[in-house]
């Protein structure tokens, strides 16, 4: 293998910032085109799925209260007030859901990997069109 | 490939305690998560990548492969969570395969192939969730976790060039 023989670069190099370059336009690239399509405005949808499926969906504001769901053997409280959503109980291990906090605006999600539920607020408007006119 | 390959009782007994190392540092991490300051799933410092990444340059691709595979099984054993296992070991494909193709291309530093394993890495998971969770949610989380592996990268490669520069001097193969 000719790894064998290739000596080790134990400082950075130019190519090592062509990666560093490579990872932030990417990065860029995704906030891009994942954000731009979610601009705020309208009144949101609260679309909870579990393991893919969608489990519920319903306007923001007429989802106040705390809904339970549960998924692939864990149960996940989320609670809804004053328009923001969050996660106020999961029993799955690494409590990431429930770090994350309220979400209130369009685009915003709340995932639970162990639970494989996705809480996702989307526009209210039809399709997923990024401009309606008329 | 030719499969001629030597494996010394030496070689064995490295990779056996690399591995060993990779698991305690895994778990170890697992009591001072990163995901606790930035709370996103995926988050992690990746401290098991720096016995991955020494394991990659100081014995090759095949080992450092060995290495991963047992740490990434025994690890999801011990924490005891299939769906983690199903998006560490996708992650964790990723990024061996890029941080072995960076390596053989000889270009890079020992930074540049850490940086291009840890962002594999996320990629890697994003998609397992992507596909799993069947939404493309989880591709907001990209930016965030791009730009953390930055950092988690930069500094598994300085670890890691420090070791090398210290170990430089044995002969491990």
């Amino acid at each position: 293998m000719p790894t064998r023989s290739s000596p080790i670069k134990y400082r950075p190099t130019v190519w090592d910032a062509l990666i560093a370059a490579a990872i932030i336009a990417l990065g860029l690239l995704a906030a891009v085109l994942f954000y731009t399509k979610n601009a705020r405005g309208g009144s949101a949808i609260v679309t909870v799925s579990v393991a893919g499926e969608v489990a519920e969906r319903a306007a923001l504001s007429q989802f106040d209260g705390d809904h339970v769901y549960t998924g692939n053997g864990y149960t996940l409280t989320v609670s809804a007030h004053d328009g923001e959503i969050f996660v106020s109980h999961s029993d799955c291990g690494g409590q990431d859901c429930v770090h994350t906090g309220a979400i209130s605006r369009i685009g915003q999600s709340i995932v639970c990997l162990p639970a494989q539920i996705v809480i996702r607020l989307e526009s209210a408007s039809p399709g997923d069109a990024d401009v309606i006119v008329g | 490939m030719n499969g001629a390959m030597k494996i010394s009782a030496k070689n064995i007994a490295l990779c056996g305690v690399l591995s060993a190392l990779a698991l305690g540092l895994s778990v170890l991490e697992s009591f001072f998560p990163l995901s606790l300051l930035i709370p996103l799933p995926g988050v992690k410092l990746g401290l098991a990548n720096i016995v991955t990444l020494f394991a990659l340059y100081t014995l090759g691709a095949r080992p450092a492969l060995a290495i991963w595979l047992t740490r990434c099984v025994l690890g999801s054993l011990f924490a005891g969570n299939a769906s983690a296992f199903l998006f560490s070991l996708l992650g964790g494909l990723a990024s061996m395969g890029v941080m072995i193709a960076l390596r053989r291309w000889d270009r890079f530093s020992v930074f540049g192939v850490s940086l291009g394993g840890a962002a594999a890495h996320n990629i890697g998971q994003i998609a397992a969730a992507a596909v799993v969770l069947n939404s493309t949610a989880v591709i907001g989380y990209l930016p965030v976790l791009l730009f953390i592996s930055l950092v988690t990268g930069a500094l598994t490669g300085l670890l890691v060039s420090l070791l090398l520069r210290a170990a430089a001097h044995l002969s491990l193969r």
